[in-house]
């Protein structure tokens, strides 16, 4: 896909030990395969089929997603706040294309 | 529309010819001619049991938010809370979300750590029809913790083969 569009909202910075909420909302069609196109072909399967978050070079977070994940796939979740550094979002596309995205978090 | 899930979303079968139903009715057979239809899905419990390893979940401490009627099964929010104080010695490793009238059950699966914080996830699922939704969560200790809910759709994700 020629653009990535991925929307990560989560506060700048925290107290340490604070629990932050992660929100994450990709653009993204999740093709589940099967469906037939205006044209009359059948499109092949084409998913986000893993969300990974390191933070600060720990993983935290991992997402599988199969097939019955929404298209535009949100997900929400929740990290402690331990240290300033950056949480790494990184997706795997079926095909093996990969699309990274960075956030920061300053812990106070 | 006569079917929750269209030909696109299921896997397709030819319906028999009139001459093949003509001919094996002449012959008292129309019913065994017609296709044996799609495969029944795996129960539920088959489904959790394949998760957990045959051990039986308790069903206490997880909550699964899920409307109970959806208008569109193209994206259904839902949200999952397990009680789990998230420490190193007692925390919630994943939580798997099945979907058991689903063309592929599985929908998704979030892996926790003692970092989570909270065993708290929200999510947008797609539901091909009318089903039971569960969740099943693995924790540190070696159970399991599961919890379900009926949910009504009223128009599937497959319908619009989009």
């Amino acid at each position: 896909m020629a653009s990535f569009n991925a929307r990560i909202t989560m506060p700048a910075e925290a107290r340490a030990g604070e629990i932050v909420e992660v929100r994450v909302l990709v653009r993204h069609p999740m093709d589940r395969g099967g469906q037939v196109d205006a044209g009359g072909a059948t499109v092949p399967r084409k998913i986000l089929n893993r969300l990974t978050v390191t933070y600060a070079g720990e993983p935290v977070f991992r997402y599988d997603m199969h097939t019955g994940v929404s298209a535009n796939p949100f997900v929400s979740f929740t990290t402690r706040a331990v240290e300033t550094g950056d949480l790494i979002f990184e997706w795997r596309e079926d095909g093996g294309a990969t699309y990274t995205r960075t956030a920061r978090l300053v812990v106070t | 529309m006569s079917s929750p899930i269209s030909p696109a979303c299921a896997p397709f079968e030819p319906l028999p010819s009139r001459r093949q139903v003509m001919a094996a009715g002449a012959a008292g057979l129309a019913l065994a001619a017609l296709p044996a239809g799609a495969a029944t899905p795996p129960a539920l419990a088959e489904l959790v049991a394949r998760l957990t390893e045959g051990a039986a979940p308790e069903r206490a401490g997880i909550a699964l938010d899920i409307p109970q009627l959806v208008e569109n099964g193209n994206s259904v929010d839902v949200a999952i809370r397990v009680e789990s104080p998230m420490t190193e010695a007692d925390h919630v490793r994943w939580i798997h979300v099945i979907a058991e009238k689903n063309p592929y059950p599985d929908v998704a699966r979030f892996h926790l750590s003692p970092r989570s914080g909270r065993a708290e996830i929200r999510a947008t699922l797609r539901l091909a029809t009318s089903q039971k939704v569960a969740a099943v969560a693995a924790l540190s200790g070696g159970g399991y913790v599961m919890a379900d809910a009926d949910v009504v759709v009223t128009l599937s994700a497959c319908i619009d083969g989009g």
